[in-house]
């Protein structure tokens, strides 16, 4: 299968131009189209920063290696063309954004990626119908995608708006940054239901998780551990179990 | 005379001298010579002065000259409006008004209690009136009028004083809108609001004006019992602009709502001052400005609620400022005061100025929107909380040139 993003060697550093504190020390991955792959790893290992990295975070900066997507360089995109090639992030703290309607929002995001790709607007009752179709599934009411973006959700609700807009955008490469995070088992089954219908032969995704039991909803291909900064070991779906039974240590004094 | 006139203001400036021969050309009156000397007492008013120190009429106003461009086209709803136009051939307005409305132009002015306190307004009170203008502009309201006043101040050279005078009867209400349009070297208004009890008035506000012009508008609001005031504004401002509404509650049970919007672009000032006096208990003010400001520009805020010791018992007032640099360059200067003597109140206040959140700007991008994009919705969405209280015409109107002006 051909391999959809790849990463080699790379490394990335946080902060200011003084002081930057390297993150990621070394990364190489690649998840081919079609596949789901999962990465775990302690507190501080990185994970947050490799979702930033790839979709071109200001104040992360890359010092070395390569990123690309379908053999295009991220690296060298703004976020917005990042974007537009399909990549998309589930952010573990959706921002509020306050005066700005959820369907203003995703309508407007929607036609400045078309834009970007040389495609037709969408119309305003094609986008409509879309819409409705997908908040159904969600259990998003019409009066939530009137109100401003985030603002006054719960956890559950912004996670759920997340895969709502996951759906509507239609991305072709997927990251889940924590997606687990501060979910009930009602709404982390309504979550992984969307996620799991997005799955197909030419779509990629990358699960970045603390634990199992997202695992459990959304079963990847293989697992991957992050640990200051590398990936340290790589399996199949029994090594998430593995981590769940005998923690990060276990498998982290293994490694080294 | 023209010497003791000449006198009159220490110092004075050519803008000034200008100025006292306007006044001097006005046919005698009590109240317009109580109004010039308040003024005179200061001259145009300028940094010397605690309530003017970031906006110097004295220094940026040195002459009256007639400004380079024409005035701005009005973009507030015109069509089936009661239209009072303020040009330099006179006072234009209807022919007919509906029942429950009067309006009288009187060549007298009018006195004007306030003088003291705010200099612009009394400068206003003396020297309209000028050709064929009315020393005040006399409306009575007595009964709800579905009909909208709209009052427009356009071009007229040197200068465009004008004077309008709202007595809204018990249980009256009337929408007004206001364009301030530019066009005159100085550009000043004086608009009195008298709201009786149980009285609404919903009042939206266009400013516009040069690189080269001054613009003062002055507002005087009185609320009785139960009244309801809402003002809404948007302002461009000018080479130098002041809007200042001093209202004050004087009965139980008022409720004012004071919003603004500015936006200030290279070369231009805007000041948008309030002083809110809570006279009387249980009396409500809610106050949202919301700046933006671009490199070159200056917007200015100072806002005041008074709450005395007995009278602004149960008080609720809130008064938020918040202002965007936009740009490297831009200024934005703010002064909240709250000065509370009551015990039983609850009063709060938010001032900020920065930048726009960079998460919300990068959840943005990250969803597909262009950088520039993404700033201009989010500008947009934070400034236009301000203009929620117009009524929906106006307000659409208004978005539009805010929109206008972020895309430029």
């Amino acid at each position: 299968m051909a391999c959809m993003l790849d990463l080699k060697n790379l490394h990335a550093t946080v902060g200011d131009d003084d002081a930057p504190k390297p993150i990621l020390k070394g990364l190489s991955l690649n998840v081919p189209a079609g596949e789901v792959h999962a990465i775990m790893g302690p507190n501080g290992a990185g994970k947050s920063t490799l979702s930033y990295v790839l979709t071109g975070r200001d104040g992360y900066d890359v010092t070395d290696g390569a990123a690309t997507l379908d053999g295009d360089d991220l690296l060298d995109m703004d976020p917005e063309a990042r974007a537009a090639k399909g990549l998309f992030l589930s952010f573990q703290y959706p921002v509020e954004i306050p005066g700005v309607p959820v369907m203003t929002f995703v309508r407007t995001a929607m036609n400045s990626q078309r834009k970007a790709r040389g495609e037709d607007e969408i119309s305003a009752p094609d986008f409509i119908k879309m819409s409705r179709e997908i908040a159904g599934k969600l259990d998003l009411t019409p009066e939530m995608l009137k109100r401003p973006v985030n603002v006054g959700f719960s956890g559950g609700e912004k996670k759920r708006l997340e895969i709502y807009q996951m759906m509507m955008l239609a991305p072709r490469f997927l990251i889940l940054d924590e997606t687990d995070s501060g979910l009930d088992i009602d709404a982390l089954k309504t979550v992984a239901d969307g996620v799991n219908a997005m799955r197909d032969a030419k779509r990629g995704m990358l699960v970045i998780t603390h634990y199992q039991r997202l695992l459990d909803h959304i079963k990847p291909d293989k697992v991957h551990v992050l640990a200051d900064g590398k990936i340290i070991k790589t399996g199949g779906p029994e090594l998430a179990h593995r981590l769940e039974n005998e923690g990060y240590d276990g498998v982290l004094a293994e490694a080294v | 005379m023209a010497t003791a006139l000449r006198d009159l203001i220490k110092d004075p400036t050519a803008a000034e001298l200008e100025l006292v021969a306007r006044y001097a050309m006005l046919p005698e009156d009590g109240r317009r010579e109580r109004a010039f000397s308040a003024f005179a007492a200061t001259g145009l008013p300028g940094r010397r002065m605690e309530q003017w120190k970031w906006t110097d009429f004295k220094t940026a106003l040195n002459v009256l000259e007639s400004p380079k461009g024409a005035p701005a086209a009005d973009v507030l709803p015109s069509e089936a409006t009661l239209t009072f136009r303020f040009t330099p051939k006179g006072l234009e307005y209807p022919k007919t008004l509906p029942k429950g409305l009067l309006m009288m132009a009187r060549a007298e002015a009018s006195a004007f209690a306030a003088s003291e306190d705010l200099p612009l307004g009394a400068m206003t009170a003396a020297l309209s009136g000028h050709k064929k203008s009315p020393g005040t502009l006399m409306f009575d309201v007595t009964e709800p009028i579905a009909e909208r006043v709209h009052i427009v101040f356009e071009g007229a050279g040197e200068a465009n004083f004008g004077r309008c005078e709202f007595l809204l009867r018990p249980g009256a209400s009337i929408h007004v809108t206001e364009s301030y349009l530019g066009g005159a070297g100085l550009t000043s208004a004086l608009m009195e609001y008298d709201l009786q009890a149980g009285a609404e008035l919903n009042r939206t506000m266009y400013q516009i004006g040069g690189t080269d012009e001054a613009v003062n508008v002055t507002s005087v609001v009185s609320l009785a019992f139960e009244a309801a005031y809402t003002q809404s504004m948007l302002a461009f401002g000018a080479q130098i602009s002041r809007l200042e509404t001093r209202l004050t509650h004087q009965e139980p049970k008022a409720k004012a709502t004071i919003n603004a919007a500015y936006l200030a672009g290279a070369g231009r000032h805007v000041d948008v001052t309030t002083h809110v006096r809570h006279g009387a208990p249980s009396c409500v003010t809610k106050q949202v400005t919301k700046g933006a400001v671009r490199a070159g520009g200056k917007g200015i805020f100072q806002g005041k609620f008074m709450v005395p010791r007995t009278a602004g018992q149960y008080t609720d007032a809130d008064m938020q400022h918040h202002a965007l640099l936009l740009e490297e360059g831009a200024e934005v200067f703010a002064k909240p005061e709250l000065e509370i003597y009551a015990d039983d109140v609850e009063c709060a206040h938010g001032n900020t100025c920065g930048d726009l959140d960079d998460n919300a700007l990068f959840y943005m991008r990250q969803r597909g929107l262009p950088e520039a994009e993404a700033r201009n919705l989010l500008t947009q969405a934070f400034l236009a909380e301000a203009l929620d209280a117009a009524p929906e015409d106006a307000r659409e109107a208004l978005l539009e040139q805010l929109q206008a002006w972020l895309a430029a």
